[in-house]
């Protein structure tokens, strides 16, 4: 990167912040998302305040450079992959925790992790009951940017749900505050429907094209301590997936429900049985595992009681080993991370929606490119929300056999557009979604227009929804 | 002329903020399914329900929008029917201003409103320009009532012109349950349209000429058939015009009492005929008359009585009313369509009713529609079956 | 209007369902907008379909006419009058309903209002929690466009919060979909952050600036049948305040919960309390009317426990009159707009939130500007989702006396910036918000940009947008 540039951006962050130095450059040249090529950056900064984030983007529209988000570098889906002789923004230093008890949030600056966060409110008997997987690694930041979900995600949906509002640099270097701190006077993070159209949800899954979210303001609970931790076996999977809309239509607090083939169950077993210290069990063709949760016990003991009637009344039963979703649980901030990593595989993930009632579709499309391609892999999920199923399925490589990395690759992109086909939704859009579906031109039209306004020297991840 | 305190009308005008709610209020609990009929059935722009119509009427008054007969057509596009003013949250009545406003504002140019106001002023009927045919009906009855006696039927123009079986199968009633009864020479027409549509002094004038016929009828009592005529005579009269009536009685009230009083038995209609009953607006809002129909269809041996998606207070007009009939036949006879619709979705075989105006246009909307559905007056339903 | 569009207008949508009479152009002058000019468009227009409106914007966007969308015109802050010379696009022809059962959500056309889906799914059982004020008059689109709230909202939050996804028609009359309907193989409508930047709150509160709504679709609840009614006595707005809070903290469902000062009750029970049925009562200082419900007996009567527990430990009273709240609850779709007409005056609203700890600031400005100006009004507000209270003051005048109509008018807008400098926030930027938001200047240079991008001719409903 051009030396100018590099001194202007070491003056607005100090000289220890910026670096140009090849080892530093390469360790930025890839992020958790394996199964992508390296793309070695220009220049790293490490801003300390918004301001510095706004005038290093000031820097790089003037001299159009193109700049790459970062915070947590753990996102899988190639995010925060840098532009070639680009400039990455690396969002760690902004650390600021500012907890509003009476208005039930607290706001966090873009370096601030799940895991410290969660540590921080557990002070107060608070909490922010959604959890990436990634929980200790990520920023809330840059999970609002991706739009993550995970465990409690069952109850409260994506992290979207909990914002109330984000501090936001545009690429011009305008900071824009949304929701009701857009009201200098406000005490705080209140609301996000504040000031006419919703602008936070214009940066929700933008991954970073249409702005750099430097503060998040996200809604807080008071923390549960009543859990029950079931696992419910069912012979069809329209039972199981019934199951799981009847609890959330039965108002039943489940935090986080997973459905687990039965296949994919003994899998998951070879790997975490003696770590979760789970019996051994002839597991039934699907498999639920569930954890329910409440602020209060009777309201607890309430749901666990409905379940068990619901579950039997479809034909299921309840299993009565606990220890699969306790372990998922009690160690949520860890637990996902280690089985991605346990087995060995690198792998590539193709985040995905369906209804619950459609699940199976899933599955079905899963297992048909496995097969074809002759890929290992699982077909996890969870419950997220009203009515939606979070997929993380993993497609499997040997990181030493380029040939099938290159295999899952072609695989990946042939089962997102196979997904398309059967309903599936991304919470976030990547190119391999929509490309050449005619039925969704105007609709990425609409994002381009916005892109164009918001970013009109387009310096802002371009290229991660494909060319702009 | 009755006086109209204008600024009152203003006020009662102002009383209105456009709130909406008279457009197409659904709302379960209370048994709306809609509000406007007029709104449904035409293209449904704001002028064709009460907010809209109160919008020009108010600027009509203030001399914001020229006098026009176009100009006023919103106003004549209503059948009064008063489903507005059920829901209506605000402290005023929208039907009963609208009416007023028509009056206040009968200065525009209205062929059909003056048309039948002559008529009715000339030839003591809205229909046509002739006095005959009014009484023909008493001729085929086999027996000649007299003039005076203490019952007086005042069977109405729509009976006694439109529906004469009606007419006649009243007459028979009252002959089978042994009362006495008198029909007028020259029965003057109550006038009902005249009040609607602005006439308000001609409606004076003529409602005298009709208590004068009664008093010289000698009657103590007048029973009428027809549910505009109970509402204008009733009602009207003493409130409007200051007259003090004879009891005014409709035919259900009366023949509920017999009934009840097992003065007259009921022989079956049928086996499990599905009869719904159609709340006429006169009858119904404006009087609060409800149940008592429903009581004597529930009386006859072998009906199931029906109810349609709204009824009482919430029922839907026929279209007839508020001159809307003769203003607008076909949007009144779509008005009418739509009714006899919810009647078939109710399940009903027939469409009972108390008012011959409504029968009548119920008739015509069933025939818009081609529907097989019968529609009679629940005088004619009985008339038979008196044991 | 020109005849030759006009006569293009009817070839879209038929010579029935265009006019441009002077009756009908003076009945659209206005809205339910008390105190606001009227203004005399050029002509009115009832399209049938999405398609239609696309085509009426089309044209709209050759001749560069302006347009405001209106739907059932009980909009009370100006949000649909007219300009002058311009066209009114009408949407309550648009009709239709789709139940998507499975999915737990319903799909409705923008002539919709919330009486008739509430009928509608009531057949199923079903819900939506939320009813606004004009619920028998407006329409849930016209409701996303301005983003309502009312009973129901207490738990759950606004309108916004019930949407899976919008169609909409932008300016230039490309017709585009949100949320999981976006792909058109999705059976339905079932998460709304797909496919990347939230684009579906891009149209939540924009009051019709961006595109025209025709159709949304929002989650779908079990219908709720126990209610607990009850009232709920405080010596001081702090403890009436916080009990909202810790209700909430508590996870007591609170389907509607409002804040009475003792004057503004007195007032409420003169005009109500004989047809809700009230005792006479000695109202406290602050009364709390709230209506608890539950889809449970059990969970019903645990939640009522938990909130005689808070009140009493707040230092309030459980005051045992229970006709209050049940006449709010169960006449909901009615009792709003009757307390609003029942008294005769007109008045101006000036929607607002707060967070519950700070509504006594509102109460206070409210009261300050009606002792200084020498109006009558009142201040009722209620809890509206996580941490926010939805205040709608009323200020009265007469409506025959024009001269107290400009003086409401004045402090109406004089008010605003008060309550702004109070921390309080708009949901909508309903167009007195202009000029009064000091220090959010960038905030609307986006919106600006935005508008601009998406109505480069500025032909849609412009100014309405905080000036806009």
């Amino acid at each position: 990167m051009d030396q100018k540039v590099v001194d202007e951006l070491a003056r607005i962050v100090g000289d220890e912040f910026v670096s140009t130095r090849d080892d530093v450059l390469l360790t930025y040249s890839a992020s958790a998302s394996i199964g992508y090529d390296s793309v070695r950056p220009g220049a790293i900064v490490r801003p300390g305040s918004t301001q510095e984030v706004a005038d290093i983007l000031t820097v790089a529209n003037k001299y159009k450079i193109p700049v790459t988000p970062r915070s947590g570098g753990s996102s899988l889906q190639g995010e925060a992959i840098p532009r070639p002789d680009g400039l990455v923004i690396e969002l760690l230093r902004l650390k600021d925790i500012t907890v509003f008890e009476d208005l039930r949030s607290v706001r966090v600056g873009a370096g601030i992790t799940f895991g410290r966060l969660d540590k921080f409110l557990n002070q107060y008997d608070l909490w922010v009951p959604v959890y990436p997987e990634s929980a200790l690694v990520c920023t809330l930041a840059g999970n609002v940017a991706v739009n993550g979900a995970g465990p409690g995600s069952s109850t409260y949906g994506c992290i979207a749900e909990m914002v109330l509002g984000l501090e936001v640099v545009l690429p011009d270097g305008t900071i824009i505050q949304t929701g009701t701190e857009g009201n200098p006077n406000a005490p705080g993070p209140f609301l996000r429907y504040a000031f006419g159209p919703d602008l936070t949800g214009l940066f929700i899954g933008s991954l970073g094209i249409l702005g750099i979210i430097t503060s998040v303001s996200v809604k807080a609970f008071k923390k549960m301590h009543h859990f029950h931790y079931e696992t419910y076996g069912f012979d069809r999977a329209e039972q199981t997936e019934k199951f799981l809309m009847d609890l959330k239509q039965n108002e039943i607090g489940v935090l986080f429900a997973s459905i687990y083939e039965g296949e994919i169950l003994s899998f998951f077993m070879d790997m975490v049985e003696v770590e979760f210290g789970i019996p051994k069990h002839e597991w039934p063709p699907f498999t639920i595992s569930a954890i329910l949760g409440r602020v209060r016990e009777d309201q607890l003991k309430s749901d666990t009681e409905l379940t068990k009637r619901i579950c039997e009344e479809l034909g299921g039963h309840v299993i009565g080993i606990s220890e699969l979703p306790r372990g998922e649980w009690d160690k949520r901030m860890w637990t996902f991370a280690r089985t991605s990593y346990l087995h060995g595989w690198h792998w590539r993930i193709l985040y995905h929606h369906q209804t619950p009632s459609n699940w199976h579709r899933s599955i079905e499309e899963i297992w048909a490119v496995m097969d074809k391609y002759g890929l290992l892999g699982h077909t996890a999920g969870f419950l997220t929300g009203h009515g939606s199923y979070n997929f993380y399925p993993h497609l499997y490589f040997d990181p030493q056999d380029r040939e099938e990395e290159m295999k899952v690759r072609e695989a990946h992109k042939e089962l997102a557009q196979r997904l398309f086909k059967t309903g599936a939704v991304p919470f976030k859009l990547a190119p391999y979604w929509i490309e050449d579906v005619e039925e969704m031109k105007d609709y990425l039209n609409l994002i381009k227009t916005l892109k164009r306004v918001m970013d009109p020297n387009n310096i802002m991840n371009p290229g991660i929804f494909g060319e702009m | 002329m009755t006086e109209i305190d204008l600024e009152e009308l203003m006020e009662n005008l102002a009383q209105c903020r456009r709130c909406g709610i008279c457009r197409d209020a659904v709302y379960e609990d209370m048994g709306f399914d809609g509000i406007c009929p007029v709104w449904k059935n035409t293209a449904g722009f704001e002028t064709s329900f009460m907010r809209g119509k109160l919008m020009i009427a108010i600027a009509l008054l203030e001399g914001r929008l020229e006098k026009t007969a176009d100009n006023a057509e919103a106003l004549y596009s209503c059948s009064l029917c008063g489903n507005c003013t059920e829901i209506c949250a605000a402290e005023f009545d929208p039907t009963k201003s609208l009416e007023l406003a028509r009056a206040v504002l009968s200065d525009i140019p209205n062929e059909v409103r003056d048309a039948i106001a002559e008529r009715i002023l000339t030839t003591n009927n809205p229909y046509v320009t002739d006095k005959k045919g009014k009484r023909d009906w008493v001729a085929e009855l086999g027996f000649e009532p007299p003039t005076k006696a203490d019952t007086l039927y005042y069977f109405g123009c729509t009976a006694g012109m439109k529906l004469p079986e009606t007419a006649k199968a009243a007459a028979k009633l009252l002959k089978a349950a042994g009362i006495e009864f008198a029909v007028l020479e020259d029965e003057p027409c109550c006038g009902s349209v005249m009040i609607r549509t602005g006439r308000l002094q001609d409606a004076k004038e003529n409602a005298k000429k009709v208590l004068e016929s009664i008093q010289e009828s000698g009657a103590k009592i007048v029973l009428v058939s027809c549910a505009g005529c109970l509402k204008t005579l009733r009602k009207d009269y003493p409130e409007k015009f200051n007259l003090s009536m004879p009891k005014v009685v409709h035919f259900v009230e009366h023949f509920l009492e017999l009934v009840k009083s097992g003065k007259i038995k009921l022989k079956p209609l049928g086996e499990n005929v599905k009869i719904t009953y159609h709340d006429p607006c006169h009858m119904g809002r404006e009087l609060g008359i409800y149940e008592e129909p429903r009581d004597l269809l529930k009386a006859i041996p072998g009906v199931e009585l029906v109810e349609m998606e709204t009824n009482r207070r919430a029922a839907m007009c026929c279209g007839a009313g508020g001159g809307l009939r003769s203003y607008d036949p076909e949007l009144s006879k779509k008005i009418a369509a739509d009714r006899v619709r919810e009647a078939e979705n109710a399940g009903a075989e027939i469409i009972a009713n108390a008012c011959p105006f409504c029968e009548q246009n119920l008739e015509s909307g069933a025939k818009l529609i081609d529907s097989s559905i019968g529609v009679a007056d629940i005088v004619d339903l009985i008339v038979d079956l008196i044991e | 209007m020109n005849k030759r569009i006009v006569s293009e207008l009817a070839k879209i949508v038929g010579e029935e369902y265009v006019s441009t009479r002077e009756d009908v152009l003076l009945t659209y002058s206005e809205t339910a907008s008390m105190a606001k000019d009227p203004v005399t468009p050029g002509a009115v227009v009832r399209p049938g379909s999405a398609e239609e409106v696309s085509q009426i914007l089309q044209l709209c966007n050759k001749h560069k006419i302006l347009v405001t969308p209106r739907s059932g015109g009980s909009s009370l802050q100006g949000e649909a009058i007219p300009k002058p010379d311009g066209l009114v696009v009408e949407l309550l022809r648009i009709k239709g309903i789709t139940l998507h059962k499975e999915l737990r959500s319903v799909t409705v056309g923008a002539g919709m209002t919330f009486g008739e889906l509430d009928k509608f799914l009531n057949q199923h059982d079903l819900w939506i929690p939320i009813a606004p004020e004009s619920a028998l008059v407006c329409t849930v689109a016209g409701n996303v466009a301005v983003n309502g709230a009312g009973t129901g909202s207490s738990a759950y939050g606004s309108i916004a919060e019930m949407v899976l996804g919008v169609e909409v028609v932008l300016p230039n009359g490309e017709i585009i979909q949100t949320g999981s309907e976006a792909n058109p193989n999705a059976p339905g409508p079932f998460l709304r952050y797909a496919f990347g930047p939230d684009l579906t709150g891009l149209f939540i509160g924009s009051l019709g600036s961006l595109g025209i709504i025709t159709k949304v679709s929002l989650k779908t609840y079990k219908r709720m049948h126990h209610f607990h009614y009850e009232t709920y006595g405080f010596d001081t707005a702090e403890q009436a305040e916080k009990f909202l809070i810790e209700i909430k903290n508590n996870d007591v469902l609170p389907m509607f919960a409002s804040i009475y000062e003792g004057p503004v009750l007195s007032f409420f029970m003169d005009m109500v309390g004989e047809e809700y049925g009230i005792p006479e009562h000695e109202w406290p200082d602050r009364t709390i009317s709230m209506t608890i419900g539950r889809l449970r007996e059990d969970q019903l009567k645990s939640d009522v426990r938990k909130a005689k527990e808070i009140c009493e430990q707040l230092g309030g009273h459980v005051i045992g009159i229970s006709e209050l709240p049940q006449g709010e609850w169960d006449g909901r779709l009615w009792v709003f707009v009757r307390t609003c007409y029942i008294h005769g005056w007109h008045w101006r609203t000036l929607y607002h939130h707060q967070t519950p700890t700070n509504s006594h600031r509102s109460v206070e400005e409210i009261t300050a500007a009606m002792d200084e100006h020498g109006f009558l009004g009142h201040t009722a507000g209620f809890l509206s989702g996580h941490a926010s209270f939805n205040l709608y003051p009323h200020f009265y005048f007469d409506p025959l006396d024009r001269e107290e109509e400009h003086m409401i008018r004045a402090a109406h807008d004089e008010l605003a910036t008060a309550l702004y400098k109070t921390g309080a926030v708009p949901f909508k930027l309903a167009e007195y918000w202009k000029g009064r938001m000091e220090g959010m200047e960038d905030y609307m240079k986006l919106l600006s940009a935005i508008k601009e991008a998406l109505d480069p001719n500025g032909i849609l409903n412009p100014g309405v947008l905080g000036g806009i």
